[in-house]
Parts: C-alpha cells; structure tokens; sequence
C-alpha cells in the first residue's frame, strides 16, 4: 500500500498547493489590480485639478508608486499563474514567461516550434508550464549561461518539449543521490500525475538537457 | 538653429555617459572588486537597468530590467537605504532567483548603496566580488568620493534633457 499512498498523497498536495496558487493569483489579477487601476486613475484626477504645483509633483510621486504597484502585482501575478495558459493556450502562455524570463536573468530562449499546436487539458499544460519554469529557473541558477533552447514537438498524439542549455552541466547521480532535489523531483512527480514521461541528461562542462513527453488525444 | 541644440545637447549627453562609465571602471578599480555596475530608472519610465558597468563577464545584465524593490538593486533604490550581501546565497533575504545579476555575474559578495537626485534614490551602485570578501574601512571613502561623482554627472545628464 505504501508506495500507492505516497504517491496519492504528493498527487493531492501538489493539486491543492496549485488550486491555491491559482486563487491568490486571480485575486491579485482581478481584485487588488483593478482596485489599485481605480486608485491610479483617481489621483489623475486629482492632480490636473490641482492648483498647487508642490502638490501636483506630490501626487505625481504617488502615481509613480501606484503605477511601480500595479506593474508588481501584475508581474506576480502572471508568475504564480498564467492566466493566458487556458485562454490562449501553452506556447503563448511559455512564450509571455519566456519574455519576463529573458529581461530578469538576462538569458536568452530560442524557441522552436515544429508541428501543429493542440488543445490540452488545464492539467496537463499546468505541468508542462511549472516544469518548464522549473527547468528554465534550474538554468539561471545553476548552468552559468547566456543561452538556453527549448523545442517544442506536436506530434499526432504527443507532445515532446525539450530544454537545452550548453552550460556546466552537473553529475546527476551525484546530486540525485543527496536529498536535495525537490525540483528535479517535483518536473518527475508533475508529469507522472499527468500521465507524461520525464527525462534528465547531463555531462560535466557540456550541458544539460529535460525531456517532457506527454501524450495528448483529441 | 534648434537642431545645432539638440546636436549639442546629445553630444553633451555623451560626454557624461562616457564620463559614468569611467567612473564605473574607477571605483571597480580602486576597490579591486570583481564587478561594479550602476543601476539606473530609466528617465522615462518606472523600469530599472544595467546602463553602466565594469568587470562583467557576461552580456546578460544588458537584457535584465530590474524589478523595483526585487535584488539588491531594486531593495536599495526602493529603501534609499546601503546593503550589503556577505556570501550568496546564504541568509538572503527571499529566493536566490529574485536577485538576478549576483547569479548573472556569478557574485558572492556585494555591497550596493543608492545613488540619490533630489534626494530621492534614482539608482544604485553595486560593487561585487565573485569570492567570499570583506570591503575594507579605508574603501569607504573612495566608495563615497566616486558615488558623489555619479550623483553629479546623473544630475547633469537629466538636467540636459
Ligand atoms: N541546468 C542545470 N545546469 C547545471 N546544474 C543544474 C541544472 N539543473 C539542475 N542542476 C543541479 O541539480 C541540482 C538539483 O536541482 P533541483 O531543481 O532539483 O533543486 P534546486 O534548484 O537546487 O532547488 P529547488 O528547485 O528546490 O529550488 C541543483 O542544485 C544543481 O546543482
Ligand atoms: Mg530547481
């Protein structure tokens, strides 16, 4: 029973951890933002009304916090949960990551995209999206990388995702075998539950690379 | 008439970046440190980059945008107030991913003060090293000495403009 039971449990942790993830991020998203937009737009209101020019720089720097807050708020929430992810679907919600990834690490993403584009399930992109972040994250901290590539291969009943960087590279026994892989562990569990295979390759100097393989029906 | 102005104006606005870079090379040189850059809001805009930098061994800080208030840059420029980091990743505050150019750059140790216009934080000067080091007492008024610099040459470029 054991073996069934872990599994069930870290199924369950996972699922409920991202069902509170997605209600902070569309909070955020559609309560605080809209309301701090409300607020922005209210002191603009104030400021062209205002005859004192101390006064009107005044609500100027407090427009300047305001819009900083809505830019935040908006970025957090797009990295807790993507929205677009279910309305414009996986390469659009990775490519919109992909963007925020490049201009806060500085690491440029090929992306390559061979085949058609399908439709799949809310899960089963969810996994492909937090693996891929995972991965991507993996690179910025560890890989020492200007480059990464990510291909994504839509095949009739599959979809394959690849992430490549040609950077240190690290001994994947040697760190697997500690128990301090709770990423690597967590891209594993995510596609298992989702029905997919994960696949790690590394060498020392050269690189690593994550294979996702899902199979999709339609 | 107007054109020779604005030609005179850029030509100025030149001067003074190439004068911040010099600068930037000169504190990085005179603390012996690994790496030094200058943060800088854009004029523009809320967004914050890398303009001005020394030592880099990469071209990633060109790409990053600095997220206000994220990373040692943007908790300096959000607080007006110095930090140090004495050995990434340990005891930082939040993840090592919210601070991007000590994972770009591959720093250990950092130490960053705000620059300040009209006494408000417009940026930050970083000064980093990729080994465990201790900046030295005696560094401090050099550090101060050439922050002063770039306070004035910054005040110059955006009353310029
Ligand atoms: N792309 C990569 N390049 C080099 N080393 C890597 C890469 N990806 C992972 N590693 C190595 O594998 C280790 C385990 O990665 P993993 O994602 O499981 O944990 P972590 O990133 O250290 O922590 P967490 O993901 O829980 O925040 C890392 O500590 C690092 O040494
Ligand atoms: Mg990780």
């Amino acid at each position: 029973m054991e073996l069934n039971a872990i599994n069930g449990a870290s199924t369950y942790i996972i699922q409920s951890q991202d069902e509170e993830i997605k209600r902070i991020a569309l909070e955020l998203h559609e309560g605080i933002s809209q309301n701090l937009f409300s607020v922005f737009t209210g002191l603009e209101v104030l400021q062209n009304n205002m005859t004192n020019p101390d006064m009107a720089s005044y609500a100027q720097e407090l427009k300047d916090i305001m819009s900083r807050t809505i830019q935040e708020v908006r970025l957090l929430s797009v990295e807790l949960y993507p929205t677009t992810l279910t309305t414009l679907g996986l390469t659009a919600a990775l490519s919109s990551y992909i963007k925020l990834y490049t201009s806060t690490f500085g690491i440029i993403v090929e992306i390559i995209s061979n085949g058609k584009e399908k439709t799949i399930s809310e899960g089963k992109s969810m996994a492909l999206f937090r693996s891929c972040q995972e991965a991507l994250i993996n690179i910025a901290k560890y890989a020492d990388t200007a480059n990464a590539k990510i291909v994504f291969t839509w095949n009739q009943d599959s979809l394959t995702i690849e992430i490549e960087d040609i950077g240190k590279g690290f001994n994947i026994e040697a760190v697997t075998a500690g128990n301090s892989c709770k990423g690597i562990a967590a891209m594993k569990e995510r596609m298992f539950i989702a029905g997919g295979n994960f696949q790690l390759f590394s060498t020392i100097g050269k690189g690593t690379k994550v294979i996702f393989t899902l199979p999709i029906s339609c | 008439m107007l054109l020779r102005k604005v030609c005179l104006v850029m030509e100025c606005n030149v001067q003074l970046e190439e004068a911040l870079l010099a600068t930037c090379k000169e504190l990085q040189v005179k603390v012996s440190s690994d790496f030094t850059g200058i943060a800088l809001q854009q004029s523009n805009s809320t967004d914050i980059k890398w303009p001005f930098v020394a030592g880099n061994c990469n071209e990633k800080y060109k790409f990053i945008t600095v997220r206000y208030g994220k990373g040692i840059a943007g908790k300096v420029i959000a607080t007006g107030s110095p930090m140090t980091i004495e050995h990434f990743p340990d005891n930082i505050i939040g993840k090592s991913i919210e601070y991007p150019i000590m994972l770009a750059e591959n720093l250990i140790s950092a130490y960053a003060r705000p620059i300040m216009l009209n006494g408000r934080p417009k940026g930050a000067v970083l000064i980093g090293f990729r080994k465990k080091y201790t900046i030295q007492q005696n560094a401090d008024e050099v550090i101060k000495t050439l922050i002063e610099k770039i306070e004035d040459l910054i005040k110059r470029i955006y009353n310029s403009n």
